[in-house]
This record gives C-alpha cells, sequence and structure tokens, in this order.
C-alpha cells in the first residue's frame, strides 16, 4: 500500500517542485520523469517544436541539482563528434618533437628486431588519456555524482548514430578500444528528445520511456503564462491564451508554439498594451508566426479570431 | 495479466517487445494498481511508443482496466432488463437463439452419459435460485478461463466460446433441474429459472463478446493482408483496392529503409589510416594527404518497361505503385509502359497523385492490342544511346506478342550494352512459351527471368534490385 502512495506523492511533489522553477507540468510529464528516475531508464520526448522539450531536461538538471551536458544532434554527426576522439594533431605534434628523443632510445638497437621492440615499449604512451579529446556523450560516462544527459533532437542525426546510442542507453557503458569499457559510476538521467521529422528506430523506442508533450490546452498555457510572464494582467493573458488557441485551430504551416506565445505575451507587456487591438494584434503577428502565408492567412481572419479571443464562450458555441 | 493485456495490446496493433513487458511488470511493481491515471500513463509511456499506438492505448486500457471492477453490472444490467421486460432476455441474437436450440438438445446427452451430481458445491441452479451474482460471476470468469477465451482469435468464435461457457458453468445440471421441477409440477420455479437461463446466458454472450472483440481487434485486418500479399494481382478485388495501397506503402517503407542506411555510407569518410600511411611514404611519413574511407555505393540507373494491356494491367500498376512508393531509394528510374506502342511516364508519376497518374497513363496507353516488336522499338529509340554497365533495364509483360514480333532483336541489343536485363512475367513459369508466348526468343536475351505475379514476388524482385544496387 505504501509503495503506491510514495508514488502519487513523489508525482505530487515533482509537479510542485517543476513548478516553482518555471516550468508547468503535468500528471504525465510528472509521471514519466518519476519512471525515468526510478527506473534508470532513457526518457524519449517528442512533441511539435517549441512546447519545452528541451526546457524539460534543463529545469530536471536544475531541479536535481546536476549538472547537464547537451549533445545536439544534426546529420552525419558521428561518434568521434559524440564519445570521444584521439588527438591526431597532438600525437604527430608529440611525435615530431620527441623525435630526437626517439632516436636517443633507438639507439644501438643492432637489429630491426630490437628497435621494434624497444619502440613497442612506449605505444601505449600515445593512446593514452593524455591524447583523449573526450566529447558529450563519455563526459557524461564519467560524470561521479549523476549527470542530466541531454541528447536534442535524435531524429536529425542518422540511423548508424542511432544504432551506436543503444549500448550506451541500455547499459549505460561504452566501449573504448584502446582503454577497455567505461562504465557510468552513477547511471546519467538521459533524455532524447525529438521532433519527429523522421521515425525513431524500434529498437532505440523499446530502450526509452516515450513521453509524448502535445501543445497545452488553455488552462495549462494559461499557467504556464503565469509563470513565466508574471508581469501581465489575468484578464489580458486570458485574452492571449484564447488567441493563440484559436489560431492553432487553423491550418496553417507552422502553428505557434509555448515559447511563441510567452514571446507575445512579453511583447505585450513590453508596449504597455491594456487590452488586445486589433491594429496591436496585426502589427505583431510576426512574433506569433513564422511563415508569410500563414500571417497572411491569420490576417484575414483576424476579427473572427478576436472576436473568439474576448469571449470564449461564444467560440465555443 | 500482464501478459494478458499485453496480447490484448497487441491485437489493437500495438507492437509490444518482451522487455517492454518486462519493463511494464516493473511499472506495476513500483506504481501499483491503485492510482489508475498514473497507472495509465505509466504504462502508456513504457508500452506505446508513437502517437497512433498511444490512442490504441488508452482504448485498451479504458477496456482492459474496467473490467475487474464493472463486470457486475452487464450481469445486473442484463437482470433488470429480464424482470422490466421479460421478452428482452428472449431476444438474443438470431445466433444466439440457434445457440440456445443446440442448448436445448444438448443434455440430453449429458445426462444419460453420466448425470452430473447436483451437489457438488454450489451448483449453476442454486446460484440462479439465490440470485447469487457475486458467485455466478466468479463462475463465469473462472469458465472463461476453462474455455480458453484467451485465445480467441475470430469473431465467429463467439458462438463456441459462450456455449462452452455455459457448459462449463453447469448448462447439464441446470437443464436437468428444470426439467426435473417440470415433472414435479413446479412450473413456476421452472419458469423462474428458465428466465434465469436465458439472463444468464444473455450476460454470457455479451461478456464473451466484449472479450472477444477486445482481442481480435485487428486479427481479421492482419489475416486480410497477409492473404492478400500472396493473391495474384490478376484476380484483385476492386474493394481490395484500399487495403493494397495501404499494404503497398507499408512494404515499400520496409523496404526503403532496409537499404537506406547503406545508401548513406558514401556521403562522407573516414579516416582511413591505412592508406593514409602507404600515401604518405613519399613525404617522409608526415601525413600530408589525407585518405577517407569510402565506401562506393553504385546507384542503378533503372529502366522500367510495363505492359499496361488488358491482362496484364493490374500487375503492371503495382509495380510501378510499388516502385514509386519507394521515392528515394531509385532516383535514375525511367518509366515506359506499352501494348502497341510505348511512351514514356517518368513525368507523370514523379508529380502529383500517384493513383491519377497512373489512371492517366493506363488509359493513355492501355488498351491496344500488344505489339512488343514495336514498342521494343520505340524504347530502343528513347533510351539506347543511355544505356551503360550500371543500367539495368526491367521489363514486365506477358510475352504474348499476338503472334507479331517479340523485339528480341532489340532486346539483345539492350542486352549486349546494360548491366542487367531483368524479365518479370506474370505468368506462371508453367504456360511460358504456350501459344503465343514468346518467353524462349525474349528469355535468351535476359539476366534473370521470373514469375511475378504477387505483391509479395514484386517485394522480393526489388530487394533483390536494391541489395544489388547498394
Amino acid at each position: 500500500m505504501s509503495k503506491q502512495k510514495t508514488a502519487r506523492s513523489a508525482i505530487e511533489a515533482l509537479m510542485a517542485g517543476y513548478e516553482k522553477l518555471g516550468y508547468v507540468s503535468d500528471e504525465q510529464i510528472a509521471t514519466a520523469l518519476y519512471l525515468a528516475q526510478k527506473l534508470e531508464k532513457p526518457l524519449l520526448v517528442e512533441g511539435p517544436p517549441g512546447v519545452g522539450k528541451t526546457e524539460l531536461a534543463k529545469a530536471t538538471a536544475e531541479y536535481l541539482g546536476l549538472n547537464m551536458i547537451r549533445l545536439q544532434c544534426y546529420e552525419g554527426l558521428d561518434e568521434g563528434k559524440a564519445l570521444y576522439e584521439w588527438q591526431y594533431g597532438k600525437q604527430l605534434l608529440y611525435t615530431q618533437v620527441l623525435k630526437e628523443k626517439l632516436g636517443d632510445v633507438m639507439q644501438g638497437a643492432e637489429t630491426l628486431d630490437e628497435s621494434m621492440t624497444r619502440l613497442g615499449g612506449f605505444e601505449d604512451v600515445f593512446f593514452s588519456e593524455q591524447f583523449l579529446q573526450t566529447r558529450p556523450l563519455l563526459e557524461a560516462l564519467r560524470a561521479d555524482d549523476g549527470i542530466v544527459l541531454l541528447i536534442d533532437e535524435i531524429d536529425k542525426s542518422d540511423d548508424e548514430f542511432e544504432a551506436f546510442l543503444l549500448e550506451i542507453l541500455s547499459d549505460y557503458q561504452i566501449s573504448i578500444p584502446e582503454l577497455g569499457t567505461v562504465k557510468a559510476k552513477k547511471p546519467p538521467l538521459v533524455f532524447l528528445t525529438s521532433n519527429n521529422t523522421r521515425e525513431i528506430g524500434d529498437a532505440l523506442k523499446r530502450r526509452c520511456l516515450h513521453l509524448y508533450i502535445p501543445f497545452p490546452d488553455a488552462e495549462r498555457e494559461n499557467t504556464i503564462l503565469q509563470a513565466r510572464v508574471p508581469e501581465l494582467d489575468d484578464g489580458l493573458r486570458a485574452n492571449v491564451v484564447n488567441f493563440v488557441q484559436a489560431v492553432r485551430d487553423m491550418d496553417l504551416k507552422k502553428p505557434p508554439a509555448v515559447s511563441e506565445t510567452i514571446d507575445w505575451a512579453r511583447t505585450v507587456v513590453l508596449l504597455n498594451m491594456n487590452v488586445l487591438e486589433a491594429d496591436f494584434v496585426k502589427n505583431t503577428l510576426n512574433v506569433l508566426l513564422k511563415f508569410k502565408s500563414d500571417i497572411e492567412n491569420v490576417e484575414s481572419d483576424l476579427p473572427r479570431l478576436m472576436r473568439e479571443s474576448q469571449s470564449p464562450e461564444a467560440a465555443a458555441e | 495479466m500482464i501478459a494478458d493485456f499485453v496480447r490484448i495490446l497487441r491485437a489493437a496493433d500495438i507492437r509490444v517487445s518482451p522487455a517492454e513487458t518486462l519493463d511494464a511488470a516493473e511499472i506495476f511493481d513500483t506504481i501499483g494498481f491503485d492510482d489508475r491515471n498514473i497507472l495509465k500513463h505509466a504504462l502508456g509511456q513504457t508500452l506505446a511508443k508513437t502517437e497512433t499506438e498511444k490512442l490504441a492505448f488508452d482504448e485498451a486500457f479504458e477496456s482492459y482496466f474496467r473490467l475487474p471492477e464493472e463486470t457486475p453490472p452487464p450481469m445486473a444490467a442484463a437482470q433488470e432488463e429480464g424482470e422490466s421486460d421479460d421478452k428482452s432476455a428472449e431476444q438474443n441474437s438470431g445466433e444466439g437463439q440457434a445457440q440456445e436450440a443446440v442448448q436445448e438438445g444438448n443434455p440430453e446427452g449429458g445426462q444419460e452419459g453420466g448425470a452430473p451430481s447436483d451437489s457438488a458445491n454450489q451448483s449453476l441452479s442454486e446460484m440462479l435460485e439465490n440470485n447469487d451474482m457475486a458467485a455466478l460471476q466468479a463462475a463465469m470468469q473462472q469458465a472463461a478461463t476453462e474455455a480458453g477465451l484467451a485465445n480467441a482469435k475470430l469473431f465467429t468464435q463467439q458462438g463456441m466460446f459462450s456455449r462452452r461457457i455455459m457448459e462449463a458453468m453447469g448448462l447439464a445440471e441446470l437443464e436437468a433441474r428444470i426439467r426435473q421441477m417440470n415433472e414435479g409440477g413446479e412450473t413456476q420455479e421452472a419458469d423462474k429459472l428458465r428466465e434465469g437461463r436465458a439472463r444468464l446466458f444473455d450476460a454470457v454472450q455479451d461478456f464473451v463478446e466484449r472479450q472477444i472483440a477486445m482481442r481480435t481487434k485487428n486479427a481479421g485486418r492482419l489475416l486480410r493482408e497477409d492473404a492478400l500479399s500472396r493473391i495474384r494481382l490478376s484476380n484483385l478485388d476492386k474493394s481490395d483496392m484500399k487495403i493494397m495501397r495501404e499494404l503497398i506503402r507499408k512494404l515499400a517503407k520496409r523496404l526503403a529503409s532496409r537499404h537506406s542506411r547503406r545508401r548513406k555510407k558514401a556521403q562522407r569518410g573516414v579516416l582511413d589510416i591505412r592508406r593514409t600511411m602507404r600515401a604518405n611514404v613519399a613525404y617522409d611519413g608526415k601525413l600530408f594527404n589525407l585518405a577517407w574511407r569510402r565506401v562506393k555505393v553504385e546507384r542503378p540507373k533503372l529502366i522500367v518497361l510495363c505492359d499496361v494491356s488488358g491482362s496484364v494491367a493490374a500487375v503492371s500498376r503495382f509495380f510501378l505503385m510499388f516502385l514509386y512508393s519507394l521515392d528515394e531509394g531509385m532516383p535514375k528510374t525511367r518509366s515506359f509502359v506499352f501494348s502497341n506502342r510505348a511512351g514514356e511516364i517518368t513525368d507523370v508519376l514523379q508529380e502529383g497523385d500517384l493513383e491519377e497518374a497512373m489512371e492517366n497513363a493506363l488509359r493513355q496507353y492501355g488498351g491496344g492490342s500488344t505489339d512488343y516488336g514495336m514498342s521494343m522499338m520505340d524504347l530502343a529509340e528513347a533510351t539506347l544511346d543511355s544505356v551503360d554497365k550500371k543500367t539495368t533495364l526491367m521489363v514486365l509483360g506477358d510475352a504474348r506478342s499476338n503472334y507479331g514480333d517479340p523485339g528480341h532483336l532489340v532486346l539483345k541489343e539492350f542486352y549486349e550494352r546494360a548491366g542487367r536485363v531483368i524479365f518479370l512475367n506474370p505468368e506462371p513459369e508453367t504456360v511460358w512459351d504456350t501459344g503465343d508466348s514468346e518467353m524462349k526468343k525474349l528469355g535468351a536475351y535476359c539476366t534473370h527471368k521470373q514469375s511475378c505475379n504477387s505483391v509479395k514476388h514484386v517485394e522480393r524482385v526489388l530487394d533483390d534490385l536494391l541489395r544489388l544496387s547498394s
């Protein structure tokens, strides 16, 4: 019994804790966070751009008081950039500088065999920690007291990279041929985010918890604005939220995200508006919408949208 | 219980791996059953991994985890109905009535074979007489397990399972008791029991129906898809076209994803240390010229010639549909269709709606009587100059040229220049070279010829092609 009780209260505590940090979560998100920590599984967060996927990881790092390492994925990202790399340049430079020294070592070696043996004694020097350039993933595994690892926009990376992540994500360890296996002292809390530009492989999905964050409903968006733009007064905030929600219902290339709502609310505050006026809205649409055709679309429909945002009850009817 | 739920999810087209099942078990352990909402979120996050799966999951979760608490209501409801309107209990489906008839006849056999003892634990008749809902419920659940309801696959099994459950609950005994009462003159009691039986039957049917619906949601479709992928394309029914299109899209996606990875490899290099070393020996071992490791992937140039006259049109159509569903798989493809003359439809297919384009192409070029000689000539005129060792020519047709020139000499020219000539014939191999089929002549100038008349075949052919190309 107590187990269930703790789960419930832990999840509620998480929600409260995040809200204090300015991240408004809901039960779904909090459950996912709770499970990710409890089961030590990576959390794959999907959703449209700008709903706070990356923000979630940042807030988590702050909440847990851990450092965060961020790995931004892009096409062509490979393990050299993500995990570790030997510093070829440095190795070459050292060989050059040490050339004379090398001569000393070699001196007196009569046969080729002998010089090879002598040289062999030093080869490990060049593949040691000194020449190892660590990259985000290795750093995350080496962190002593846990860390939040954010692998951002995994959908932008290639299939190969995804496959390569599998070892890290399931066992929290990685093999470096020259040095051996590095195992995380404390499993990092891993967040993967994806905008769904391509389907993530099943193998990766299977290893993760899957959280889908949709656009927030009016109520949650209101709370988010309250947390993020406290200067905005209640009535105006409701108007802003209703307007954005109505715009989202339209058929747009890129519907406004939460981050854009926040930007827009800041604009409203900055320009000292007391009510949403049609003119003002028209002039600041470019904060909300990022495509010309979208802006034109919304402009032509502005009177209706304005009406609805003033009185959402009328819109509901 | 988890296994059972997972089975239901799988039936609803959610792919759940054993590893995920273990995760789910762990979640039951940490979260428990008390907080339904959190359990739902948690399970959803472990088991359903796409948006569509999430929707299906929600539905499955709602119907599955409602059962333990809510199974009594259907009984109660059935009972209320029965009481308020005696007839309603009898209003079973036609199937149900037939079922009842069967059961009516059945107990005689059971009775004669070996009379079930009345007093073995609480018998069905007692439960009904006492109106002991909880006991009935429990008996039903248990009977369902005994009857193997969890393995139900098809809707048509519904009747069978309801009957099995009734029998397992002790129907024979009930019937015997009713008869006994009738004979003993307790008609009123007997009627009451009969009414109870009808009610119970209703409840069992309802229960079975819901269970089966939950478990077989997609089984029917999957069976159908499987069958469709094997059926001969020329025999395809119009009504199946929609499923077929879906199927093709699915298969094409699978092929594309299987082969896309290898294609990417050539797009960037990794330092090839050995080659670098060797290349720089001349510079006193200083690494001057870097050599990158490369995997060379040859993109195939593909020319497709499809017969669109009557009999072969259906196959051609699916073949092209498949080919173009691969989109990035085959960038350098030129497609021609022919019946009496050949015409290029590459551009038409690449832009706009594939379906529509296909219709237009078929209308424009199809319908004439097949002339292989003329069509081959047209094709040669349009493409022969560009054919080189990297080119694959695919001809799809039945090689029946109405006793005219089969065009094998033109094909020979292609054969000599191209890397590969593949002939796909929708007819089974046994009828090649019968009647006006010129498979022997044409086949002589093919690197590869094979029978191809179902989606499975088409998939295999394209798979081979992609594999060879990368």
